[in-house]
């Protein structure tokens, strides 16, 4: 991740192959064109200066657009350069408090907790990792020491698995566990991870667990939650449905409506994915996780017309982004080029701090914005090794379609059929792709024959 | 959040059952262009002006303003990118509170940004010979994932040094997660390094 080479390392590799010095450690950046390497904020020759290297594949063939223009002094003291939470917002005002009260007393670890949690929460809200580094900070201290506290670990786990370090979180969780045992919050973190990560038998135990040390409603979501894996959507429904408590926070609400919307959309019935959608919106209007998860509802829908108003003013959060230029390119608007410039260059920064994975999101863009088939498979095979929900599954499906490569999705065709998924979208890509697979096999294709003997070997 | 049954923690509740993806954290980008040896000099606003400028067309990096302040040697420029959104997060740069940082309000904060962002990154050219960093000017710099404020800036050190160290802190308190995207050009060459908290000291050969 981090190179700590001296320079000396360096300077061989650069002097031989520049470029390569640039990607030894960054990576894997690629600019088509540029000489030799253009560093951020500085210009190459002919090229306006992009803050990170332009997109590799597909990327269009145009000057950067103006949010990567040169350095540059503006003329109106009104232009509006960044926008930045509004001290009005109402968690904003909680995490202020919050961190006062944290300052007074710096060693209380009961507050540094609660500052840590609301930077989490607002750092998903918004879709922004910057909160979720400020709360490792507040932690840090504690998180230093040679026996953390259980609150500790388990809030550090809690920033891994938002930055999809998961099996770094699952070892925090199982030693948060460790040291108490009926840590109902840590049952439910690892139930969550190991849903995200397909392990469901272990997640019924773990939601028992919810039950018992955390609460009913909780634990019932949580099953509700797994059932609509693993072939069960129409029980999901009536467990989510009993999960429902009207006098919880509307954080739980938006949750269990949410996870319903989901389950609907497991069975096709669209109608009340939708329902569920709003009702969930209408609770967190400002969620990033709702909002993008209703954005490709609607793009699934052909409604991408709709998705551009509903992520006005998100388009900070890298996955809102993504879904306004999959709505750009369904619509057939010229702004596409622009915003795949942007989400490219937005990767590539994140690629080129060596940390955040975001496989899922990047193997979409790669096939649905810079039509690349190959790229788009490969990225989404490496995601598939991390994570496994429906979504997850589909980008490798459609990638390996696009790509006419069906036996690089031999793994996730069995994976689909063995945990009895129920997706309209994703069970039709997995039966074509099986039919593509056997009659590749009928045909004596040497590849898929030897592919389907790797995969039952792997088994 | 739902409070829970266990003394009243609140439960932290995942939206979703399904991991959310992609998402920006905090990045400065710092480039170093190493000034060739050359005759250290009385050094003019002006040429120092015009060599930001070039840099910023990207005009071949220019050993004949290798030049240095008075009793002190000019060892390299550089540029230093720093998200308005990780400045707004320690220096309060959204005066009237609205939730958008106009001109007009970095413009106010630009002293107090020099002076907080300057300490964060020393050089030292070996036992106690520790070399200056002086902000120059600032601009605005576009990222893809927003505005960044650049803080050109030069390196002085007493006497040229065979080996520069380069210390790294900016936001490391505040953001462990943070990350310095450097990269160094140092005549024909280029080198590149991510600076973290585990990453923060490096040798620039010059």
């Amino acid at each position: 991740m981090i190179a700590k080479r001296t320079m000396i390392d360096l300077r061989l590799t650069c002097r031989l192959v520049p470029l390569a010095c640039l990607l030894a450690l960054s990576g894997g950046l690629v600019r088509a064109g540029a000489a030799p390497v253009a560093a951020p904020g500085v210009a190459a020759p002919g090229v306006a200066a992009p803050g990170v290297e332009a997109p590799g594949v597909g990327a269009p063939d145009v000057a950067a657009p103006d949010p990567v223009r040169a350095p540059y002094t503006p003329t109106q003291d009104a232009e509006v350069l960044q926008q930045v939470p509004a001290v009005a917002d109402p968690a904003v005002k909680a995490m202020r408090s919050l961190r006062a009260k944290f300052e007074a007393s710096p060693q209380d670890l009961g507050a540094a907790i609660e500052l840590a949690n609301a930077y989490i929460d607002y750092s998903r809200q918004i879709g922004d990792a910057h909160y979720a580094g400020y709360a490792e900070a507040v932690i840090a201290p504690w998180r230093a020491r040679p026996t953390p506290p259980a609150s500790v670990l388990l809030t550090e786990a809690t920033i891994l698995q938002y930055r999809h370090q998961f099996s770094d979180a699952r070892d925090l969780l199982q030693e948060t566990l460790r040291l108490d045992p009926h840590n109902g919050q840590a049952w439910l973190t690892l139930a969550t991870l190991d849903m995200v990560q397909g392990d469901y038998a272990r997640v019924g135990k773990e939601c028992a667990a919810v039950t018992n040390d955390a609460d009913l409603d909780t634990g019932l979501a949580c099953l509700g939650s797994l059932r609509a894996f693993t072939g069960h959507a129409r029980q999901s429904l009536v467990l989510l449905n009993q999960a429902q408590a009207p006098g919880a926070s509307a954080a739980y609400q938006a949750w269990v409506h949410g996870l319903l919307a989901e389950s609907a959309e497991r069975l096709g019935d669209w109608q009340l994915a939708e329902a569920e959608y709003r009702k969930a919106l209408a609770m967190l209007p400002e969620d990033n996780f709702l909002l993008v998860a209703y954005a490709d509802f609607l793009l699934d829908r052909g409604r991408a017309r709709e998705v551009l108003p509903l992520l006005a003013g998100h388009e900070q959060s890298d996955t809102a982004f993504l879904r306004i230029a999959l709505a750009q390119a369904q619509l057939g608007s010229p702004e596409v080029v622009r915003s795949t410039w942007i989400m490219a260059a937005r990767f590539a920064a994140l690629r080129q701090r060596g940390s955040e994975y975001f496989g899922r999101e990047e193997a979409r863009f790669a096939l649905s914005l810079q039509h690349d088939s190959r790229g788009s498979l490969d990225l989404a095979l490496r995601n598939w090794q991390l994570q496994k929900a429906p979504w997850d599954a589909r980008v490798v499906l459609e990638a390996a379609l696009a790509a006419h490569d069906p036996r690089r999705a031999a793994e996730v065709i069995d994976f689909v059929r063995e945990t009895h998924l129920e997706d309209p979208i994703v069970v039709p890509l997995a039966k074509e792709l099986r039919d593509e697979l056997a009659s590749a096999t009928a045909a004596g294709h040497p590849a898929a024959a030897a592919s389907r003997t790797a995969t039952a070997a792997s088994r | 959040m739902r409070p829970a049954s266990l003394g009243g923690v609140a439960l932290l509740i995942c939206l979703g059952s399904a991991a959310a993806g992609a998402h920006s954290a905090s990045d400065a980008y710092l480039t170093l262009d190493a000034v060739a040896t050359g005759a250290p000099a009385e050094r003019s606003a002006s040429a120092e002006r015009s060599a930001a400028a070039d840099r910023s067309a990207a005009a071949p990096r220019s050993a004949a303003r290798a030049t240095g302040a008075a009793g002190a040697i000019l060892v390299a420029h550089g540029q230093w990118d720093i998200a308005l959104r990780d400045l707004d997060f320690v220096l309060k740069l959204d005066d009237d509170g609205d939730g958008r940082i106009t001109w007009g309000e970095l413009k106010r904060h630009q002293a107090q940004i020099a002076r907080y962002a300057a300490p964060q990154l020393s050089f030292t050219g070996g036992v106690g010979d520790r070399c200056s960093v002086r902000v120059t000017r600032q601009e605005v710099d576009g990222h893809a994932d927003g505005a960044y404020s650049a803080l050109f800036f030069d390196v002085l050190c007493a006497r040229r040094p065979a080996v520069l160290h380069m210390s790294y802190k900016l936001f490391f308190a505040i953001d462990p997660s943070h990350r310095g995207i450097f990269v160094l050009h140092a005549g024909d060459d280029v080198a590149t390094a991510v600076l973290a908290p585990e990453n923060a000291t490096i040798k620039l050969p010059l």
